[in-house]
């Protein structure tokens, strides 16, 4: 059983939004950037990201589709050699079967529309949540 | 091997006389074997995680946790594989048998290979299935 002190108080997550265009993020980064538990940072391309993910602490990479220097799925790709715990997502105007196609072996968390909005942003945040009490949970079950 | 943890993504209730699994993310349970001086020495089993899009390290966590050293599968994505070799997880391969306990024998024995990277699911690789 989870003990409940875990939950309580603030639980940071660090995302890295990675688009050479703010603009494509900018309701998303807008939900996120209101709340108290979120840090964000941003990359302009690919590789600024992955400079800056094999030095920070960072627990989801959102993507743009196309960064100038690779695709979103490069870099998604690219990722794994250096961190492949981080969690990532990439926006894609892939139809849902053409994307789970191409991100096969990925790992990716999910797929996001170009440009997604706040409802979205809130969802891929409950569900990095997620992800990261299923973590704590077999940890403690084992303390 | 001559003294280590071996898992096994196994169906149903696993077990040295059980079935492999062909989905290791999807697998019912992963099945241990103690190996100590080459031989096995004690078979346990544990239930895995449900399965969650992007959950790939999840399991990664789920053995690592519980000490194992070395893993069979018959298909993997890159990234859960990725994830094992950084928290110093042997991932070996067999695609062609179901049942669990040759392939333990032949991992001991040194007679199975680790996966290379073109066997690995998506990530540029093809795709491993069991059977």
């Amino acid at each position: 059983m989870v003990p409940d002190n875990c939950y309580k108080g603030l639980i940071m997550f660090n995302l890295l939004l990675v688009t050479p265009d703010k603009n494509s993020l900018y309701d998303f980064a807008s939900c996120l950037e209101k709340r108290s538990d979120v840090g964000l940072s941003w990359a302009e391309s690919g590789n600024k990201a992955l400079a800056i993910l094999s030095t920070a602490s960072i627990d989801l990479v959102v993507t743009d589709e196309e960064l100038g220097d690779m695709s979103g799925l490069e870099l998604a790709f690219r990722l794994l050699s250096v961190n492949p715990l981080i969690n990532c997502v990439v926006l894609s105007s892939l139809s849902p079967e053409e994307y789970h196609e191409a991100g096969e072996g990925l790992g990716l968390m999910a797929q996001l529309p170009v440009q997604p909005d706040e409802n979205q942003a809130e969802e891929i945040l409950e569900r990095l949540k997620g992800l990261k009490r299923l973590s704590a949970e077999m940890n403690i079950d084992r303390a | 091997m001559k003294n280590g943890r071996i898992a096994i993504p196994s169906m149903e209730m696993g077990g040295l006389d059980g079935q492999r699994s062909g989905h290791f993310g999807h697998c019912d349970v992963f099945t241990l074997v103690d190996v100590e001086d080459g031989g096995i020495k004690r078979v346990t089993t544990i239930s895995n995680q449900e399965h969650v899009q992007g959950g790939c390290m999840v399991p990664v966590n789920l053995l690592s946790g519980h000490k194992v050293n070395a893993l069979v599968v018959g298909g993997i994505g890159m990234r859960p594989l990725m994830g094992f070799k950084q928290v110093g997880i042997d991932v070996y391969y067999d695609a062609t048998r179901p049942e669990i306990r040759p392939v333990v024998e032949d991992l001991i024995a040194g007679r199975l290979p680790m996966i290379e990277e073109d066997q690995v699911c998506g990530g540029g690789g093809g795709a491993g299935q069991l059977l």
